[in-house]
This record gives C-alpha cells, structure tokens and sequence, in this order.
C-alpha cells in the first residue's frame, strides 16, 4: 500500500505544485483532497494526508518561495489594479471638473486673441499681395496654413519672371512692411530664384516659372485654405 | 557632432542616398557641425538615373543628429540618425520634398525654405 500512497501523494504533490504557480492557494485542499478519496477507501486518507505533509515539508523552501512569488505577484496585481482604478478616477474627476484639458500653456493667449492676430496676419498679407499685383506679379495666392503648419499663419506665393522683377517684388515688399507695419523679414536679401522673406506670420515665396512648378508648393499645402483676393489675378503665364 | 569622414542620411529626394562630410563652413579650424549647419559632403551612394551622382560635392545643411540639440527651455532632442539636405549655392534646396522631422531651429537660421517643405517641424 505504500508505495501507491507515494505515487498518489506524488501526484498529490504535483497538483500542489501546480496550485501554487497557478497563484491560487486558497483552493489546495479542495483540490488535492477529493482525489484520493475517490480512489481509496477512507481509512488511507490519513496516511495520504501524512504522507503529503511530508512532502510538503520536504518541498517546504519551494512551496515557500513559490508561495512568496504568488503573493508577490498577487499583491503587485492588486497594486496594480489599485493605481489603474485610482489614476481613472482621478482623471474622470478631473475631466468632470476641468473639461478634456488636463494642462494647459501658461503664456496662450485667448481665443479673441487669436482671433485678433489672424485678422491682424491677414491685413498685412493682403496688402503685401496686393504690392506683389502692383508689380505685375502673377498667380498670387494667398493660403491660411495656420491649421496645417505652427509655424507661420499665412503663405504668399507669386510667380516673377525675371531677376529684376523679383528684386522689385521684394524691396517693396520689405518697404511696406517697415513703413507701414514695423516689420523686417528674414530671410533671404538676394534676388534668388526663390526668394523667401520671412515675416514671422507671414512667409512670402516669389519664384521663377521654372522653379514654381519643381517645387510645386501649393501641391504640399493643398490642405491649406485659399482666401479670395479683391484685386484682379493675373493669370499664370501671359500668352 | 559632424565631422569630417562622418556619413550622413540624405533627408530629401534629391537623389543622393548618403553624404560623407569632407569640410565644415564657417571657422578655419571648426572641429563640429550641429544642426543647420552646412558642410560640404561628397556623395557616397545616390539613387540611379537622377541628377545627382556618386563622388559629386555638394553642400548640404545638417537637419538631425544623434547628439542632442538643447534648447533654453530645457528641451532636449536627439534623433535615431545623422541627416543632411543637399542645398545649391543660393541656399535652395536641391530636393522638393524633405523626409522626417526637422528642428524649428532652423528657421532661426535662415533655412526657412527647407522648414516650408518639411512635414513636420518640432
């Protein structure tokens, strides 16, 4: 009878084992126990029992550790749990008070504010386009990329078709906006076949023809939205 | 950190696939390039059947490094790879679209047109 008591008490221990990694130790007995009771008679029940303690005994620095893991594990779970429910309540409480914006910018402005400075960006933008028409630039458009890009507010792109004409669209350019507005752009001082100037909310490019269509730049802010111009556009290319 | 013999990405679709630095622009003796900086670079790799070749020398300006650019905030950004934009002698672009995030100073640096094709500016 003893040698199958171990071999149950074996497995007995096995399923122990097994228990035990499964983290549950509460359900031991109810799982170790109904098994050999189904298999032998009551009265080797006690020595059954015996023999497990045994071996929990002898597999008590295992069990022990493993059981520390399963409560180190455990309790990390709960730890865990306790932060996720915490941190959700408090963000549901703090979206029940303060709205969806949890931190928000010390130095932004109001939303009139805004406003105001887009009204401001686009005056300045249609006048300077309106410069560019004065000196025969053609295809000016004006686009609010603002959306699209943090940068900057509003894009001036126009074609010139010389040099000379680009050095003309850009010094009165830059003249109307010290005169009339304080502002001096950066950006480049050369007539370039791509001439940028830089004025903080508005970014005018002049191009050549050639490098008009190579660069394509309407093509990359086709998000942005034109704004009408109250000046007759001249069309791209004369014929 | 740029120096020369170091090999940089080419961020945009000029052609060229990888720079070598072989000079950096500013002082006689300057030991590093940061962002928006220009170097010249000879071209090690490029893209087949585009104006761009291998062994050519261009200039290009350092748009990402793997050494950290520090701003006055305390921001701190450093990015996975060494990129460069391969520029003309005016400063314009040589490419018409730039690839991956670029820093805002270069803005500051007068390399607005690059910042204008970039798609993402931080």
């Amino acid at each position: 009878m003893l040698p199958s008591s171990t071999v149950l008490s074996l497995a007995g221990a096995g399923t122990v084992l097994t228990v035990i990694f499964s983290g549950e130790l509460g359900h031991l007995k109810a799982k170790c126990s109904p098994r050999p009771r189904k298999v032998f008679s009551r009265w080797c029940i006690k020595e059954l029992y015996l023999q497990q303690h045994s071996i929990n005994g002898f597999k008590s620095k295992k069990q022990n550790s493993l059981s520390s893991f399963a409560f180190g594990k455990k309790a990390e779970d709960s730890f865990f749990s306790d932060v996720n429910e915490d941190t959700d309540d408090m963000y549901e409480d703090l979206i029940n008070n303060y709205g969806k914006v949890v931190f928000s910018r010390k130095d932004k402005k109001p939303a009139s504010a805004e406003i105001d400075d887009d009204a401001e960006s686009l005056s300045f933008a249609m006048e300077l386009a309106s410069v560019a028409s004065e000196v025969k630039a053609a295809d000016i458009k004006v686009l609010f990329v603002k959306p699209l890009v943090y940068w900057t507010r509003f894009f001036i792109i126009a074609t010139a078709f010389s040099r000379p004409q680009i050095d003309a669209i850009g010094s009165r350019m830059r003249d109307r906006a010290e005169k009339k507005y304080g502002k001096i752009p950066t950006g480049d001082t050369k007539p370039n076949s791509w001439t940028l100037l830089d004025f903080g909310d508005v970014v005018v490019h002049i191009f050549l023809p050639s490098q008009r269509t190579f660069y394509n730049l309407e093509e990359f802010y086709g998000n942005a939205t034109p704004v009408e111009l109250p000046f007759e556009n001249q069309p791209p290319f004369r014929s | 950190m740029i120096q020369p013999q170091t090999h940089l990405n080419v961020a945009d679709n000029s052609g060229a696939r990888e720079l070598m630095c072989i000079r950096i622009i500013g002082a006689s003796n300057r030991r590093y390039a940061h962002i928006g900086d220009i170097i010249v670079a000879v071209i090690k790799e490029a893209v087949p059947n585009t104006p761009l070749e291998r062994s050519e020398v261009v200039r290009a300006v350092i748009v990402r490094t793997c050494k950290e650019l520090k701003r006055d905030n305390g921001m701190i950004i450093r990015y996975d790879d060494n990129a460069a934009v391969v520029i003309d002698q005016e400063g314009n672009p040589k490419g018409t679209r730039i690839f991956g995030a670029i820093a805002r100073e270069l803005r500051q640096l007068n390399f607005t047109k690059i910042v204008s094709l970039a798609p993402e500016v931080l």
